[in-house]
């Protein structure tokens, strides 16, 4: 998924903010996170507003035109 | 003459009634050992076949089953929307909602074992297919479903605190949870 989600990140710049957690490495902050928005299956794509509500929840390997279309829903 | 008629009679009473005998003997004995082999060969399959039925290397638990798979380290499934897994799953269960399923388990492992639930066993039969189609070797099915459910169910709430994660930022953010496969 790296490549899809580099190519994203270039696209969305400025618009979307990226976190991109690898759960083996992650730090008890990350963790905790994770464990908020409910992360049990990897990968997992969570996409969440300004205002901090999860808009989508999506599970495992995405293409990049599902990925895209949750980008432009975020407000 | 009382020899003759003893010797006959008695020859013939005495073959004939054991000739009789023998023979209601050894039929009783066949029918009794065909009874007995027949209650043994059920006996035996009822006994070796699981308790829980089993067949093309999908396995259907009940709910004792799925506890003995959990502490097994099988991973436990609930395929049903996220509103109903929120709303309470199986302790420690995942949630992948059929309509991702298909697309989660590209990347899972086939050799591992793994348990499948749903409301009322018709969303998880179709995840059975999908598993069985993508050639997992080992599926578990708790095909009553959580309506068949007893024990205690985890919640959103139990499980975790939504809530606090509503912090506001700047922009949306995409997180994406990963490992390096």
């Amino acid at each position: 998924m790296k490549p899809v989600v580099d190519g994203l990140k270039k696209d969305y710049e400025g618009k979307v903010d990226f976190n991109l957690i690898n759960t083996d490495k992650a730090t008890a902050e990350q963790n905790q996170l994770a464990n908020q928005l409910g992360i049990t299956v990897v990968p997992t794509f969570v996409f969440m507003n300004k205002d901090g509500s999860v808009a989508k929840k999506v599970v495992g390997e995405q293409k990049a035109a599902a990925l895209k279309a949750e980008l432009d829903a975020l407000k | 003459m009382a020899t003759k008629n003893g010797t006959k009679a008695g020859a013939k009473n005495g073959t004939k009634a054991s000739a009789t005998k023998g023979k209601s003997t050894s039929t009783s004995k066949v029918l009794i050992w065909t009874i007995v082999v027949a209650a043994l060969v059920i006996g035996g399959f009822l006994l070796l076949r699981p308790a829980n039925g089993s067949a093309g290397g999908v396995t259907n638990v009940d709910q004792n089953g799925v506890l003995k798979a959990q502490s097994d380290g099988v991973r436990v499934i609930d395929v049903r929307s996220s509103g109903e897994y929120e709303a309470g799953h199986v302790p420690g269960a995942e949630n992948v909602p059929i309509d991702q399923f298909a697309q989660a388990i590209q990347s899972w492992d086939k050799n591992a074992p793994v348990l499948v639930y749903c409301a009322t066993g018709s969303r998880s039969a179709e995840a059975v297919e999908l598993l069985k189609q993508a050639g997992f070797k080992s599926i578990y099915h708790f095909n009553q479903g959580l309506q068949a459910w007893t024990g205690t169910l985890d919640t959103a709430k139990t499980a975790s605190a939504p809530a606090a994660a509503a912090k506001p930022t700047a922009r949306p953010v995409m997180y994406e949870f990963y490992t390096d496969w």
